[in-house]
Parts: C-alpha cells; structure tokens; sequence
C-alpha cells in the first residue's frame, strides 16, 4: 500500500515546488518567527501576510478544498489552547491573538508541507548541521509512519472480518489489544532496523 | 581486495570464505536455535540454506557479519577468510559479507533510494564523490538507474528487494548472505531476482523455502532443522531425496520431478 497523508501535494510541479526546499524553509521559519513576536496591533502585517499565503497557495496548483480540510483538521487544536484565553479578563482580544497568529503558522506549515518532500527538508536540516540525532530521528519517522499505519490497518482488517456482535465494550478491549500489538510490533521492527543498519557498517 | 581473490585464483585450492566450527546459539528465551553447526563455503560457491520454520536458517546468517551473538568473544566460532568474527576486526567483517533481511522494510530505513543505497559506503567513509559512484553503479546492476530520488514507500516489493540488494553491493561484500530474497516477490519479481543473483560473483549462502530458486542457483545444499544440521551435499542428490525433505518439513521440488534425462 501506498501512503501520502504526510505530503500528498509535495510531489506537483508549480513555481512554488520548484523553489529549493533551503529558501523554502528559511522563509516558513522567518514567518513562523515574525508571526509570532509581531503584536496584534500591527493588523497591517497580519493582513499582508494572510494575502501573500493565499498568493502562495494560489501558485502552488494545491487543490484549495485539499488545504482548506487540512486547516480544519488541526483547527480543533489551536480552538482548545483559545479557549482557555477567553477565561481570563479582557480574553477576547486574546483569544483573536492567538486564532489569528496561529492559524496563519499553521496555513504556513502546510504549504511548506506540501509543496516540498520531508526528505528534501532532512537534506536540508542535515546541510546546515542540524544535531544528527535528530534528523535521524526525523528521517525514520517519516519512513516508517506509513509501515506503521500499514499495519494498523492490516491488523484493523482482520479484527474487522471477525466482530460479528457490535458491542462498544468489547470494541475498546480489543482496540487496546491492537494498540498495544502495534508497539510490542514496533519494537520488535526496531531492533531489525538496527541489526540492518549494523549489518552495513552502522557504530 | 583484488589482489586477494587473484591470489585465491591462482592457487590450486580455493580460498575459504566462510567457516564454521561447532556454532551454538540460544536465544534469551531459552530456545537452541542452533545447536553445534560445523560447515565452510569456498569462496566463490552458491549454498543454499533450506530447513523448515524455525530451523535456524535467519539465526545462522545473522552470526555471519556478527550481528549475533549480541555480545563477541574472542572464541569465536565463526571464521571470514579465516578471521574469527570478533570485536576488533567487526568493520572489516561487515564490509566483506553482506546480508539481505527477509523484510525489505527493514533494510531501507533512509528517505530516499540513494541515500540508502549510500549508507553502507557512507559508514565505511569513503568521500562523496566515490560514495555516488558506487551508488550508480550498484542502481545500474539491479536495473534501476535513476530511481536514486524516489522515496522507498512509493516501490513495488520487488523494487523495494533490488533496492535492498543494491543497498547490499554498494558495500562490494565479497560473500552475499540472503534471508529469503524472493520470500514476497511475484514470478517476474523472482525471476529477474534470479537472473541478477546469478551475475554477481560474489559468495552466496541463501536461506529460503523456495526450492526451485536453490534448484537453479546453489549447486551445494545444506539442510538445517531443529538448529541441527542434518545433511549437506549436492542439490540435485538432497532435494531429490523425497523422505528426507518430508521428513523436515519440505518437498521435493516440481522442477525436479519434472526433470527428464531427454
């Protein structure tokens, strides 16, 4: 099975694309950085940014449904750290702040997501001496999330082809019983991993 | 190393690439996986491996480039051109054998096919430029020149398997040790696997449940069970052997069966 939740866009060609995924970085980390430390009452530079976004994603041939699910599904998240805003006096003004800051991050992240592939930005944090460690942890992630997720739904099918009796009890018990497969499973993949790595002169 | 394997050319006996003296095993769970296995390869050689589930075919090869044992001693019971697979010389032990894992999801962890390919190079330092070399040139011998940049998830298993194997002969080992290598391919995915395995030079021991894959490749078996071994010969002579291979668990092979002497 074939898997590109993660970067389904990133292998397109547009202008955007063809960028060197170096500048595109510096530039999302630039807005990410300025995004947050502009205070709300520069309005002028929220707006000017928001435009460019949408130019970007305009150039970018990405399916404007595609990013628009994708800012909805981690909407929830930025509307939870929100809310809490609205506790505190004078939170309305807050809570916009943080809505408005974040969601142009946000909006951010997923057109760099998108219109570059994860490797081509490990190449790129391995270039300027990221700590090794760390992209190395990265680079494995990004391989191994779709083996994970591949097993997940194979182990989800079969369980699936023997529930004959709807019940949520026993829902639950046995998806903790998948859950915890999954990681004995994991586990066990990491140590192949790690004999093939060794195998090929990895110290 | 060139200059060793003329040297074993021009000798009148071929070089030993691989032996074995009296190999135990036991996993931390108590099972014997292997239990006194004495055997050696010649350089040059293609051996098959075969034994039911659980003979100690995978355990084997994993002792050969000293991923097992977890902990060396200096007693080593295996031997790589005569050296023993100890602590001090495990580089040059892995540089020289080369294995290729069951589950080709394991071998290719990096993002894209050339750095995995790579890796191997990488690890035993050489410079970039020889290190891209080897890469095109190990891409070109499993027939995929200019995948270098596909990520590995996007492959078809028998894309994955050559990638793996590429990733394997970028190292230039000098003897091949096979864990199942056509255990999930189709018959082309096999066939090409075959014809590719049959070019390289190298030493090769191939552990496997495909019969017919040992029938055309290996002129040698050598037949495993319960960590034991119990027979090793030539391959027409064992798998022909139909009592014998029921009575560990395989069949003698159709290619065998159907092998008329016209």
């Amino acid at each position: 099975m074939r898997h590109d939740f993660l970067d389904r866009y990133s292998r397109i060609d547009s202008p955007i694309h063809r960028l060197p995924a170096g500048t595109k970085l510096a530039i999302a980390v630039a807005i990410v950085l300025a995004t947050a430390l502009t205070p709300i009452s520069v309005p002028v530079y929220f707006g000017v940014l928001g435009i460019f976004l949408v130019i970007v994603a305009v150039a970018s041939r990405i399916s404007p449904l595609f990013l628009a699910k994708r800012l909805i599904l981690l909407e929830p998240f930025v509307l939870g750290v929100a809310g809490l805003a609205l506790l505190q006096p004078n939170g309305g003004r807050v809570f916009a702040m943080i809505v408005i800051k974040s969601t142009l991050c946000l909006f951010t992240m997923i057109l760099l997501s998108n219109t570059t592939p994860f490797a081509a930005v490990v190449s790129v944090l391995r270039r300027i001496h990221f700590p090794d460690l760390l992209t190395t942890t990265l680079a494995l992630m990004v391989r191994y999330l779709s083996v994970l997720v591949d097993e997940a739904e194979r182990m989800h099918r079969a369980r699936a082809s023997r529930t004959f009796v709807r019940n949520r009890r026993r829902l639950w018990k046995t998806l903790g019983t998948v859950i915890g497969q999954l990681f004995v499973r994991s586990t066990e993949r990491a140590e192949r991993i790690h004999a093939a790595m060794c195998s090929r002169g990895w110290k | 190393m060139n200059r060793d394997r003329e040297s074993g050319e021009r000798g009148a006996k071929k070089a030993q690439a691989i032996e074995i003296k009296d190999l135990r095993f036991r996993y931390t769970d108590g099972v014997d996986a292997l239990r006194g296995i004495s055997f050696s390869v010649n350089e040059g050689d293609c051996v098959g491996l075969v034994g039911p589930n659980g003979a100690g075919k995978s355990t084997l090869l994993l002792h050969l480039n000293g991923i097992l044992p977890e902990r060396l001693d200096a007693a080593s019971s295996v031997f790589v051109f005569g050296h023993p697979v100890s602590e001090q010389n495990l580089t040059e032990i892995r540089r020289r054998v080369g294995l290729l894992f069951q589950d080709a999801n394991d071998q290719l962890f990096c993002p894209t096919v050339f750095e995995d390919v790579a890796f191997g190079p990488e690890q035993f330092g050489l410079d970039p430029a020889e290190v891209a070399g080897r890469v095109h040139t190990a891409l070109a011998q499993v027939g995929l020149s200019g995948f270098e940049k596909r990520a590995p998830h996007h492959l078809s298993r028998g894309e994955r398997r050559r990638v793996c194997l590429a990733g394997v002969l970028a190292c230039d080992p000098r003897v091949l040790a096979l864990d199942e290598p056509t255990s999930d391919l189709d018959p082309r995915g096999k066939r090409e696997l075959k014809a590719l395995l049959r070019q390289i030079p190298a030493t090769k021991i191939v552990a496997t449940h495909d019969l017919e894959l040992v029938v055309e490749l290996c002129p040698r078996t050598i037949l495993l069970d319960r960590g034991e071994l119990i027979a090793d010969g030539s391959t027409a002579q064992l798998l022909n052997d139909e009592s014998l291979m029921l009575a560990h668990g395989l069949e003698r092979p159709h290619i065998l069966q159907h092998r008329h002497p016209h």
